[in-house]
């Protein structure tokens, strides 16, 4: 019965006829001598020269070692019988023991699957005392927030019949996390960094339909997530002082041995609905419905000895033994519509709307017993409730006429409103829940120029008189604007430039926010002779961002401005020349680079320059050497600098 | 468009600024030069080609600390729907309608028993740079304290959400001026509602 059913439900499918969409015609077949397999391989070494400064700074923003490489792979395998595929691709990306590898694999039958495969492997290494050291002063460099982990995800998709009218599909994907790093415990007046190690994963599958007509397209999909979280932090044993030395009531706090043992499932079910239609000439329609429902269980088990003190009761204790189960759901749903008219000629009006809600509730319950020696200092049982909710709804209209075949000006307004409400945190003066409002009108405008295949350019403008916001850096009384151009000046030469500013105050007693962020940048791509014998491809950017606000001092509730100034220069730059060579020998010579240096609140330079060389035998092999230098320099933080240079030479063989 | 215009991908046309402004099919996609040029799926080609209009946005890669789009190992499509979307920024969506950060940092997606309101009413753009910074773990300011303190600086319950850290945080000594010394879980936290563990 089972195999009548399964039947019946791909004999449609396989059944189907494509849409009546035009459908890109299945290549060729292909001649005999054709190639199989094409592509290009990049192997080589790489030597690091010895790294100045400090090396986990290097670790956490740079991170390349030395050794064998295979620096990259792409190749294509076609099947000239086309039995079991048309064309696999395989890409592959920085594999030998580089902190960032990436694969991945396309394969396609036309009309039957496409199926492609993406792996990544990032070394995520953070190790820097200016984020987190309370103990610098004290002639410890140390970061208390620090890691050492790798995240890997893996994502299969297989898209069954493409092109037909109705398409199945399936997805997974595994993301995971694992590694060691320092965090700390938190007691009562005192915190001590700690070891932890970190362990997550998340699967998330999901499956639906495509529905294609040639007026209308639906997509309805499912899915699921289910997470686990197993973080545990511990202290071996031996005495630990923490960040505090100063005694408390002439004794000084200290932990002996700690264990923190986290258990986290969560799973989660989600919908989707989307469409697409064109029901008249005039009229596009986009709607879809989105829908989740995550859901989570958590136990903590904490066991530490040492010598504490619970500042409730005023009393020292020296064990404490700690369960908290906790529990939080939160259904999220989402919508939007829109729709485009075209009523008259040279006009569209485009009207979207969305609507995003989400409820967590959250609860948890402790149960704490501290004890000093076989004496029972505390016992606790406290249940803790949160609940959190955000209604955040947005409407827009807009205008689009095109004035002329080489201009379109746009105009419009949006309407922003929402609430939201937080839990009663443990930091508002006097406690209680929050809730707020949000209200935005927003006026938009923009103009889109086409000149030619030679010029295009677009400005985009929009501002809001501001009326109420969720926090006090959220966008209130804002002005925003972009430029964006291309020009081709001469075959060989192409300029694009952008100006971005964005403007943003939040006058109101006590908040004073003032907000300016300008970028510029221009781009210079020039081929004279057709590339063949110079290509310059380069960029400079000037950004300035400058933001004043009042903050209150916590121990006095005294008004201070929290200032924050960069201005930076950027630029990128790529060179290639052609050198002379003899016969099939083609040597090329490419040099540039990146950097990056701003003043003001946080100076940085931060330098990468190259040159690099290649020599083409033929056409099929390559041999090619890349020298880089790295140089990161803080002028407030000189301890998180570092300088070092790179030696990379290697083979590209071309099938 | 007159083949495209109802398939998937244009789901959020209306609602994204290629459409609006009229940027051409062709603009991303060589009709002309084979599949790898059709549809891009290389990290850097499709960083390539978004950076050659988006200068502005690829100079924030150039800062020390980013994600990793020059190491070719994400490209810009990992966050960004360049067809549209219906967040801000045409940002990418994960299962169902959670912000595309999560598929990647998935242990900050919770729920959370206690949730660090502004992660789900605004977003990681909160308290983040996500392309680059100067500052180390993308802030968007130069010490945490900044980050925290500009937020939570409000004295009872006003019109913006946010109170005022207790008065023992004395910002005299480094303990209280690296807030995530203590409120380890600032992202949420499942056991304890100060974020500490």
């Amino acid at each position: 019965m089972k195999n009548f059913v399964l039947v019946l439900l791909i004999a449609p499918l396989v059944a189907q006829s494509p849409p009546a969409t035009p459908q890109a015609k299945p290549p060729a077949p292909q001649a005999k001598t054709e190639a199989w397999l094409t592509g290009t391989l990049d192997l080589g070494y790489r030597w690091v020269g010895k790294v100045g400064g400090d090396f986990n700074t290097y670790r956490s923003v740079v991170n390349l070692g030395e050794g064998p490489k295979l620096f990259g792979a792409d190749l294509s395998l076609t099947d000239p019988s086309r039995r079991l595929f048309d064309r696999i691709d395989v890409r592959g990306h920085s594999w030998g023991g580089d902190p960032y590898n990436t694969a991945r694999i396309d394969a396609r039958k036309q009309g039957l699957y496409e199926f492609s495969f993406d792996y990544r492997n990032l070394a995520y290494f953070n190790f820097l005392p200016s984020f987190a050291d309370p103990t610098r002063e004290r002639g410890f460099f140390l970061n208390q927030r620090a890691f050492d982990t790798v995240r890997r995800s893996r994502d299969f998709r297989l898209d069954l019949f493409p092109g037909r009218r109705i398409t199945p599909y399936f997805a997974y994907q595994r993301n995971m996390g694992e590694g060691s790093g320092i965090t700390n415990l938190v007691l009562d007046g005192n915190e001590y960094p700690i070891r932890t190690r970190l362990y997550d994963r998340a699967d998330d599958y999901r499956g639906g339909f495509r529905f294609q007509f040639s007026r209308f397209h639906l997509t309805l999909e499912q899915g699921g997530i289910n997470y686990a979280d197993d973080q545990s932090t511990f202290w071996p044993g031996g005495r630990h002082g923490g960040n505090v030395l100063t005694p408390y009531f002439d004794q000084r706090l200290f932990l002996e041995s700690a264990s923190q043992l986290y258990h986290v499932r969560s799973d989660s079910l989600y919908s989707g609905a989307m469409f697409t239609a064109n029901p008249l000439s005039w009229v596009d329609l986009h709607g879809q419905f989105l829908y989740s429902r995550p859901h989570s269980t958590a136990k903590l088990a904490q066991q530490n000895t040492g010598n504490f003190l619970d500042f409730s009761v005023l009393a020292f204790y020296t064990a404490q033994l700690d369960t908290v189960a906790g529990e939080a759901r939160r259904p999220h749903s989402s919508g939007s519509f829109s729709a485009e008219l075209r009523p008259i000629r040279r006009v569209r009006v485009i009207e979207s709307w969305m609507t995003d809600r989400l409820h967590n509730a959250g609860s948890a319950l402790l149960g704490e017993m501290l004890l000093a020696g076989a004496r029972t200092v505390d016992v606790e049982r406290v249940f803790a409730a949160q609940r959190l909710v955000l209604n955040y709804n947005q409407q827009q209209v807009e205008v689009v006429v095109d004035v002329t075949s080489w201009l379109a000006l746009r105009g419009g307004h949006r309407y922003v409103w929402g609430d939201a409400q937080t839990p009663a945190g443990l930091i508002n003066l006097p406690y209680g829940d929050w809730s707020g409002q949000l209200r935005r009108h927003v006026g938009l405008a923009g103009a889109s120029l086409r000149v030619g295949q030679k010029f295009r350019g677009s400005i985009d403008f929009e501002a809001s008189p501001g009326d109420r916001a969720f926090f006090r850096t959220s966008l209130n009384d804002y002005q925003k604007a972009r430029i964006r151009a291309r020009y081709q000046v001469l075959p060989s030469l192409i300029l694009a430039g952008n100006v971005g500013l964005l403007q943003n105050q939040n006058p109101a007693p006590g908040v004073n926010y003032d907000f300016l962020s300008r970028d510029n940048a221009l781009l210079v791509n020039w081929n004279p002779w057709g590339g063949d014998y110079l290509s310059l491809l380069a960029e400079y950017s000037r950004s300035t961002l400058r933001s004043d606000i009042l903050y209150r001092v916590p121990s006095t509730l005294g008004r201070e401005l929290s200032y924050y100034r960069e201005r930076a220069h950027g630029g990128t730059a790529l060179a290639d020349v052609k050198l002379p060579g003899s016969g099939t020998i083609k040597p090329k010579l490419s040099f540039g680079g990146s950097l990056f240096a701003s003043s003001g609140s946080r100076p940085a330079r931060y330098y990468q320059p190259l040159a690099r060389t290649a020599v083409a035998f033929k056409d099929r092999l390559e041999w090619n050497w890349e020298w880089r230098w790295y140089a990161l320099t803080q002028q407030l933080y000189l301890f998180e600098g570092f300088r070092t240079h790179q030696f990379t030479t290697g083979l590209r063989l071309t099938m | 468009m007159r083949c495209h215009l109802n398939q998937p991908t244009q789901l959020g046309r209306l609602q994204g600024g290629h459409a609006r402004s009229r940027v051409a099919c062709v603009a991303c996609h060589s009709v002309h030069k084979g599949f790898a040029k059709l549809a891009p799926r290389q990290a850097a080609a499709v960083n390539r080609g978004c950076a050659a209009c988006h200068t502005a946005e690829w100079a924030e890669f150039q800062r020390p600390h980013r994600h990793k789009l020059p190491e070719a190992v994400m490209s810009c499509v990992d966050c960004h729907n360049p067809h549209g979307n219906f967040l801000p920024g045409s940002a990418q969506t994960v299962a169902a309608n959670e912000p595309g950060c999560f598929k990647c940092h998935a242990d900050k997606r919770g729920p959370f028993a206690f949730e660090h309101p502004p992660v789900r009413l605004q977003g990681c753009r909160t308290c983040h740079e996500p392309h680059g910074s100067a500052n180390p773990r993308l802030l968007t300011r130069h010490e945490q304290r900044f980050v925290c303190l500009e937020c939570h600086a409000n004295v009872g319950l006003t019109g913006n959400a946010g109170g005022v850290p207790p008065a023992f945080h004395d910002l005299a000594s480094a303990r209280f001026r690296n807030c995530t010394i203590c409120h380890t879980k600032i992202h949420g936290s499942y056991a304890d509602r100060a974020l500490r563990r």
